[in-house]
Protein backbone atom coordinates (compact mmCIF):
# COMPACT_ATOMS: atom_id res chain seq x y z
CA UNK A 1 0.00 0.00 0.00
CA UNK A 2 2.84 2.36 0.88
CA UNK A 3 4.84 1.38 -2.22
CA UNK A 4 3.37 4.24 -4.21
CA UNK A 5 3.75 6.78 -1.40
CA UNK A 6 6.87 8.89 -1.75
CA UNK A 7 8.31 11.16 0.92
CA UNK A 8 10.15 14.20 -0.45
CA UNK A 9 12.65 15.94 1.81
CA UNK A 10 14.27 19.15 0.60
CA UNK A 11 17.51 19.40 2.60
CA UNK A 12 20.19 22.04 2.90
CA UNK A 13 23.08 21.39 5.30
CA UNK A 14 21.11 18.89 7.39
CA UNK A 15 23.97 16.37 7.71
CA UNK A 16 23.68 16.33 11.51
CA UNK A 17 20.07 15.18 11.63
CA UNK A 18 19.07 13.79 8.24
CA UNK A 19 19.96 10.15 9.00
CA UNK A 20 17.70 10.14 12.08
CA UNK A 21 14.85 11.81 10.22
CA UNK A 22 15.03 9.25 7.39
CA UNK A 23 15.22 6.40 9.91
CA UNK A 24 12.09 7.76 11.61
CA UNK A 25 10.18 7.94 8.33
CA UNK A 26 11.23 4.41 7.36
CA UNK A 27 10.23 3.15 10.80
CA UNK A 28 6.80 4.65 10.22
CA UNK A 29 6.50 2.34 7.19
CA UNK A 30 7.54 4.56 4.30
CA UNK A 31 10.56 3.29 2.40
CA UNK A 32 10.39 5.57 -0.63
CA UNK A 33 12.29 8.55 0.68
CA UNK A 34 13.69 11.07 -1.77
CA UNK A 35 16.13 13.57 -0.33
CA UNK A 36 16.84 16.59 -2.48
CA UNK A 37 20.21 17.87 -1.36
CA UNK A 38 19.97 21.54 -2.28
CA UNK A 39 23.69 22.18 -2.85
CA UNK A 40 24.69 21.53 0.77
CA UNK A 41 28.24 22.25 1.91
CA UNK A 42 28.19 19.39 4.40
CA UNK A 43 27.73 15.61 4.12
CA UNK A 44 23.92 15.66 3.78
CA UNK A 45 24.02 13.57 0.56
CA UNK A 46 26.34 10.92 2.01
CA UNK A 47 24.37 10.63 5.26
CA UNK A 48 21.05 10.42 3.39
CA UNK A 49 22.35 7.74 1.04
CA UNK A 50 23.73 5.70 3.94
CA UNK A 51 20.34 5.94 5.63
CA UNK A 52 18.77 4.38 2.54
CA UNK A 53 17.18 7.36 0.80
CA UNK A 54 17.26 8.09 -2.91
CA UNK A 55 19.36 11.24 -3.18
CA UNK A 56 18.90 13.84 -5.85
CA UNK A 57 21.53 16.55 -5.74
CA UNK A 58 21.32 20.19 -6.82
CA UNK A 59 24.73 21.40 -7.93
CA UNK A 60 23.86 24.87 -6.65
CA UNK A 61 21.65 26.00 -3.80
CA UNK A 62 18.32 26.98 -5.41
CA UNK A 63 16.05 27.27 -2.37
CA UNK A 64 13.49 25.10 -0.61
CA UNK A 65 10.78 25.59 -3.24
CA UNK A 66 13.08 24.60 -6.10
CA UNK A 67 14.27 21.56 -4.14
CA UNK A 68 10.70 20.46 -3.34
CA UNK A 69 9.77 20.75 -7.01
CA UNK A 70 12.79 18.70 -8.07
CA UNK A 71 11.75 16.06 -5.54
CA UNK A 72 8.21 16.02 -6.89
CA UNK A 73 9.53 15.68 -10.46
CA UNK A 74 11.62 12.72 -9.32
CA UNK A 75 8.56 11.04 -7.75
CA UNK A 76 6.67 11.47 -11.02
CA UNK A 77 9.45 9.63 -12.86
CA UNK A 78 9.38 6.89 -10.22
CA UNK A 79 5.60 6.48 -10.54
CA UNK A 80 4.25 7.90 -7.28
CA UNK A 81 0.54 7.98 -6.46
CA UNK A 82 0.88 10.05 -3.29
CA UNK A 83 3.66 12.47 -2.41
CA UNK A 84 4.31 13.82 1.07
CA UNK A 85 6.72 16.74 1.56
CA UNK A 86 8.49 16.51 4.89
CA UNK A 87 10.99 18.95 6.42
CA UNK A 88 14.44 17.45 6.82
CA UNK A 89 15.29 19.19 10.10
CA UNK A 90 13.36 16.77 12.28
CA UNK A 91 10.55 19.12 13.30
CA UNK A 92 7.79 16.81 12.03
CA UNK A 93 6.46 13.59 13.52
CA UNK A 94 6.82 10.65 11.06
CA UNK A 95 3.74 8.92 12.45
CA UNK A 96 1.64 11.86 11.17
CA UNK A 97 2.42 10.83 7.56
CA UNK A 98 -0.08 7.99 7.87
CA UNK A 99 -2.89 10.42 8.74
CA UNK A 100 -2.10 12.71 5.81
CA UNK A 101 -1.97 9.78 3.37
CA UNK A 102 -5.25 8.49 4.81
CA UNK A 103 -7.09 11.64 3.73
CA UNK A 104 -5.56 11.48 0.24
CA UNK A 105 -6.86 7.92 -0.02
CA UNK A 106 -10.27 9.22 1.09
CA UNK A 107 -10.35 11.50 -1.97
CA UNK A 108 -8.76 14.78 -0.94
CA UNK A 109 -6.31 16.22 -3.48
CA UNK A 110 -4.12 18.09 -0.99
CA UNK A 111 -3.74 17.64 2.76
CA UNK A 112 -2.09 20.54 4.57
CA UNK A 113 -0.29 19.68 7.77
CA UNK A 114 -1.29 22.42 10.20
CA UNK A 115 0.75 23.41 13.24
CA UNK A 116 -1.11 24.32 16.41
CA UNK A 117 -0.24 27.99 16.84
CA UNK A 118 -1.90 28.25 20.22
CA UNK A 119 0.98 26.34 21.77
CA UNK A 120 3.10 28.33 24.18
CA UNK A 121 6.50 27.23 22.91
CA UNK A 122 5.91 28.73 19.47
CA UNK A 123 7.69 32.11 19.38
CA UNK A 124 5.42 35.16 19.21
CA UNK A 125 7.09 36.45 16.03
CA UNK A 126 6.31 33.16 14.27
CA UNK A 127 2.65 33.30 15.32
CA UNK A 128 2.32 36.88 14.11
CA UNK A 129 4.10 36.23 10.79
CA UNK A 130 1.87 33.23 10.12
CA UNK A 131 -1.28 35.20 10.94
CA UNK A 132 -0.29 38.06 8.61
CA UNK A 133 0.52 35.60 5.80
CA UNK A 134 -2.81 33.78 6.36
CA UNK A 135 -4.79 37.04 6.22
CA UNK A 136 -3.11 38.11 2.98
CA UNK A 137 -3.62 34.67 1.43
CA UNK A 138 -7.29 34.83 2.38
CA UNK A 139 -7.69 38.35 0.96
CA UNK A 140 -6.00 37.48 -2.32
CA UNK A 141 -6.84 33.83 -2.99
CA UNK A 142 -10.09 33.61 -0.96
CA UNK A 143 -8.80 30.50 0.77
CA UNK A 144 -8.54 30.48 4.56
CA UNK A 145 -5.82 28.20 5.88
CA UNK A 146 -4.61 28.06 9.45
CA UNK A 147 -1.00 27.41 8.54
CA UNK A 148 0.04 28.75 5.16
CA UNK A 149 3.75 28.18 5.77
CA UNK A 150 3.90 24.52 6.79
CA UNK A 151 6.21 22.28 4.76
CA UNK A 152 4.43 19.04 5.77
CA UNK A 153 1.85 18.35 3.07
CA UNK A 154 0.47 15.46 1.03
CA UNK A 155 -0.57 15.54 -2.62
CA UNK A 156 -2.63 13.22 -4.79
CA UNK A 157 -1.64 12.27 -8.30
CA UNK A 158 -4.07 14.82 -9.74
CA UNK A 159 -2.68 17.58 -7.51
CA UNK A 160 0.85 16.70 -8.61
CA UNK A 161 -0.21 16.97 -12.21
CA UNK A 162 -1.92 20.36 -12.01
CA UNK A 163 0.11 22.25 -9.39
CA UNK A 164 2.75 24.31 -11.12
CA UNK A 165 5.25 25.96 -8.82
CA UNK A 166 7.59 28.69 -9.93
CA UNK A 167 8.88 30.02 -6.58
CA UNK A 168 12.39 28.91 -5.78
CA UNK A 169 12.59 30.19 -2.24
CA UNK A 170 10.42 29.91 0.87
CA UNK A 171 7.32 31.45 -0.68
CA UNK A 172 6.59 28.19 -2.47
CA UNK A 173 4.43 27.15 0.49
CA UNK A 174 2.09 30.09 -0.20
CA UNK A 175 2.21 29.32 -3.90
CA UNK A 176 0.72 25.90 -3.21
CA UNK A 177 -2.31 27.64 -1.66
CA UNK A 178 -2.57 29.81 -4.77
CA UNK A 179 -2.58 26.69 -6.93
CA UNK A 180 -5.25 25.07 -4.74
CA UNK A 181 -7.45 28.11 -5.35
CA UNK A 182 -6.63 28.29 -9.04
CA UNK A 183 -7.46 24.64 -9.77
CA UNK A 184 -10.22 24.45 -7.17
CA UNK A 185 -8.58 21.45 -5.52
CA UNK A 186 -10.31 19.58 -2.74
CA UNK A 187 -8.10 20.15 0.33
CA UNK A 188 -8.06 19.23 3.99
CA UNK A 189 -6.21 20.77 6.89
CA UNK A 190 -4.87 18.33 9.41
CA UNK A 191 -3.32 19.14 12.79
CA UNK A 192 0.26 17.91 13.06
CA UNK A 193 2.80 17.68 15.84
CA UNK A 194 5.86 19.89 15.65
CA UNK A 195 9.09 19.61 17.62
CA UNK A 196 10.73 22.95 18.16
CA UNK A 197 14.22 21.71 18.90
CA UNK A 198 17.13 24.10 19.36
CA UNK A 199 18.46 22.79 16.03
CA UNK A 200 15.29 23.44 14.03
CA UNK A 201 14.91 26.87 15.65
CA UNK A 202 18.38 27.89 14.53
CA UNK A 203 17.65 26.65 11.04
CA UNK A 204 14.36 28.48 10.87
CA UNK A 205 16.05 31.81 11.33
CA UNK A 206 16.69 31.66 7.61
CA UNK A 207 13.02 32.46 7.22
CA UNK A 208 13.70 35.87 8.70
CA UNK A 209 11.86 39.16 8.62
CA UNK A 210 13.17 40.15 5.18
CA UNK A 211 12.29 36.83 3.54
CA UNK A 212 8.88 37.09 5.23
CA UNK A 213 8.35 40.47 3.61
CA UNK A 214 9.51 39.04 0.30
CA UNK A 215 6.93 36.26 0.59
CA UNK A 216 4.25 38.85 1.31
CA UNK A 217 5.21 40.92 -1.74
CA UNK A 218 5.16 37.84 -3.95
CA UNK A 219 1.66 36.95 -2.70
CA UNK A 220 0.45 40.46 -3.52
CA UNK A 221 2.25 40.63 -6.87
CA UNK A 222 1.05 37.23 -8.11
CA UNK A 223 -2.67 36.85 -7.46
CA UNK A 224 -4.57 33.99 -9.09
CA UNK A 225 -4.32 34.40 -12.83
CA UNK B 1 32.86 82.40 -12.82
CA UNK B 2 33.38 81.12 -9.28
CA UNK B 3 34.29 77.43 -9.04
CA UNK B 4 33.58 75.58 -5.78
CA UNK B 5 35.51 72.65 -4.29
CA UNK B 6 32.69 70.21 -5.11
CA UNK B 7 32.86 71.25 -8.76
CA UNK B 8 36.62 70.71 -8.87
CA UNK B 9 36.24 67.33 -7.13
CA UNK B 10 33.51 66.15 -9.52
CA UNK B 11 35.48 67.33 -12.56
CA UNK B 12 38.61 65.51 -11.38
CA UNK B 13 36.67 62.29 -10.70
CA UNK B 14 35.01 62.36 -14.12
CA UNK B 15 38.34 63.13 -15.84
CA UNK B 16 39.97 60.23 -14.01
CA UNK B 17 37.19 57.81 -14.95
CA UNK B 18 37.14 58.94 -18.60
CA UNK B 19 40.94 58.50 -18.82
CA UNK B 20 40.81 55.14 -17.07
CA UNK B 21 38.09 53.79 -19.37
CA UNK B 22 39.84 54.90 -22.54
CA UNK B 23 43.07 53.34 -21.29
CA UNK B 24 41.30 50.06 -20.49
CA UNK B 25 39.69 49.98 -23.89
CA UNK B 26 43.03 50.67 -25.63
CA UNK B 27 44.64 47.89 -23.57
CA UNK B 28 41.94 45.61 -25.01
CA UNK B 29 40.90 44.41 -21.58
CA UNK B 30 38.27 41.67 -21.60
CA UNK B 31 34.68 42.93 -21.28
CA UNK B 32 35.57 46.44 -22.51
CA UNK B 33 33.37 46.74 -25.57
CA UNK B 34 33.00 49.86 -27.70
CA UNK B 35 29.37 50.16 -26.56
CA UNK B 36 30.44 50.17 -22.92
CA UNK B 37 33.13 52.77 -23.68
CA UNK B 38 30.69 55.08 -25.46
CA UNK B 39 28.07 54.85 -22.69
CA UNK B 40 30.68 55.51 -19.98
CA UNK B 41 32.14 58.43 -21.94
CA UNK B 42 28.67 59.94 -22.50
CA UNK B 43 27.65 59.76 -18.84
CA UNK B 44 30.93 61.03 -17.42
CA UNK B 45 31.34 63.77 -20.04
CA UNK B 46 27.89 65.04 -19.05
CA UNK B 47 28.99 64.98 -15.38
CA UNK B 48 32.18 66.86 -16.34
CA UNK B 49 30.30 69.53 -18.30
CA UNK B 50 27.65 70.01 -15.61
CA UNK B 51 30.22 70.20 -12.83
CA UNK B 52 32.21 72.89 -14.65
CA UNK B 53 29.23 74.73 -16.17
CA UNK B 54 26.21 74.11 -13.89
CA UNK B 55 24.12 76.66 -15.77
CA UNK B 56 23.95 74.32 -18.80
CA UNK B 57 21.31 72.34 -16.89
CA UNK B 58 19.04 75.42 -16.83
CA UNK B 59 19.74 75.95 -20.53
CA UNK B 60 18.67 72.35 -21.32
CA UNK B 61 15.63 72.70 -19.06
CA UNK B 62 14.53 75.85 -20.88
CA UNK B 63 15.11 74.25 -24.28
CA UNK B 64 13.01 71.22 -23.27
CA UNK B 65 10.19 73.55 -22.26
CA UNK B 66 10.37 73.01 -18.48
CA UNK B 67 11.25 76.64 -17.88
CA UNK B 68 13.56 77.62 -15.02
CA UNK B 69 12.50 74.83 -12.68
CA UNK B 70 14.48 71.61 -12.67
CA UNK B 71 11.94 69.43 -10.82
CA UNK B 72 10.33 67.77 -13.88
CA UNK B 73 13.80 66.93 -15.21
CA UNK B 74 14.81 65.31 -11.90
CA UNK B 75 11.44 63.52 -11.74
CA UNK B 76 11.93 62.14 -15.26
CA UNK B 77 15.41 61.00 -14.22
CA UNK B 78 13.94 59.11 -11.26
CA UNK B 79 11.38 57.39 -13.47
CA UNK B 80 14.06 56.30 -15.91
CA UNK B 81 16.20 54.92 -13.06
CA UNK B 82 13.23 53.02 -11.58
CA UNK B 83 12.31 51.57 -14.97
CA UNK B 84 15.90 50.44 -15.40
CA UNK B 85 15.89 48.80 -11.95
CA UNK B 86 12.65 46.93 -12.72
CA UNK B 87 14.08 45.80 -16.03
CA UNK B 88 17.23 44.54 -14.33
CA UNK B 89 15.20 42.73 -11.65
CA UNK B 90 13.11 40.95 -14.28
CA UNK B 91 16.28 39.94 -16.17
CA UNK B 92 17.77 38.54 -12.95
CA UNK B 93 14.56 36.62 -12.16
CA UNK B 94 14.56 35.13 -15.64
CA UNK B 95 18.18 34.09 -15.22
CA UNK B 96 17.38 32.53 -11.83
CA UNK B 97 14.57 30.51 -13.43
CA UNK B 98 16.93 29.27 -16.13
CA UNK B 99 19.59 28.32 -13.58
CA UNK B 100 17.04 26.36 -11.53
CA UNK B 101 15.86 24.56 -14.67
CA UNK B 102 19.40 23.52 -15.58
CA UNK B 103 20.21 22.47 -12.00
CA UNK B 104 16.98 20.42 -11.87
CA UNK B 105 17.64 18.66 -15.18
CA UNK B 106 21.14 17.79 -14.05
CA UNK B 107 19.85 16.51 -10.69
CA UNK B 108 17.17 14.30 -12.29
CA UNK B 109 19.59 12.61 -14.72
CA UNK B 110 20.41 9.88 -12.19
CA UNK B 111 16.76 9.20 -11.45
CA UNK B 112 16.03 8.80 -15.16
CA UNK B 113 18.93 6.35 -15.43
CA UNK B 114 17.50 4.31 -12.54
CA UNK B 115 14.26 3.80 -14.42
Amino acid sequence: MNDKVFIVMPAYNEGKVIANVIAGVKKAGYNNVIVVDDGSDDDTSVKAEQAGAVVVRHLLNRGKGAAAKTGVEATKILGADVVVTFDADGQHEPSDIKKLVHYINEGYEVVLGTRDFSRKEIPFFKKLANLIANVFIWLIYSVWVEDSQSGFRAYSKKALRVIDLTSDRYNYESEVIKEIAKHNLNYKQMPINVYYTEYSQKKNQRQNFISGLETLLKIIANPVD
Amino acid sequence: MKITLIQIGLALISLFIIGDRIQRYLRREISQSIFKLISFLTVWTVVLIISLFPTTVYYISRKLGFGETLNPLIFAGFIIVFLLIFKIISIIEELERHITKIVRQEALKNIKKRR
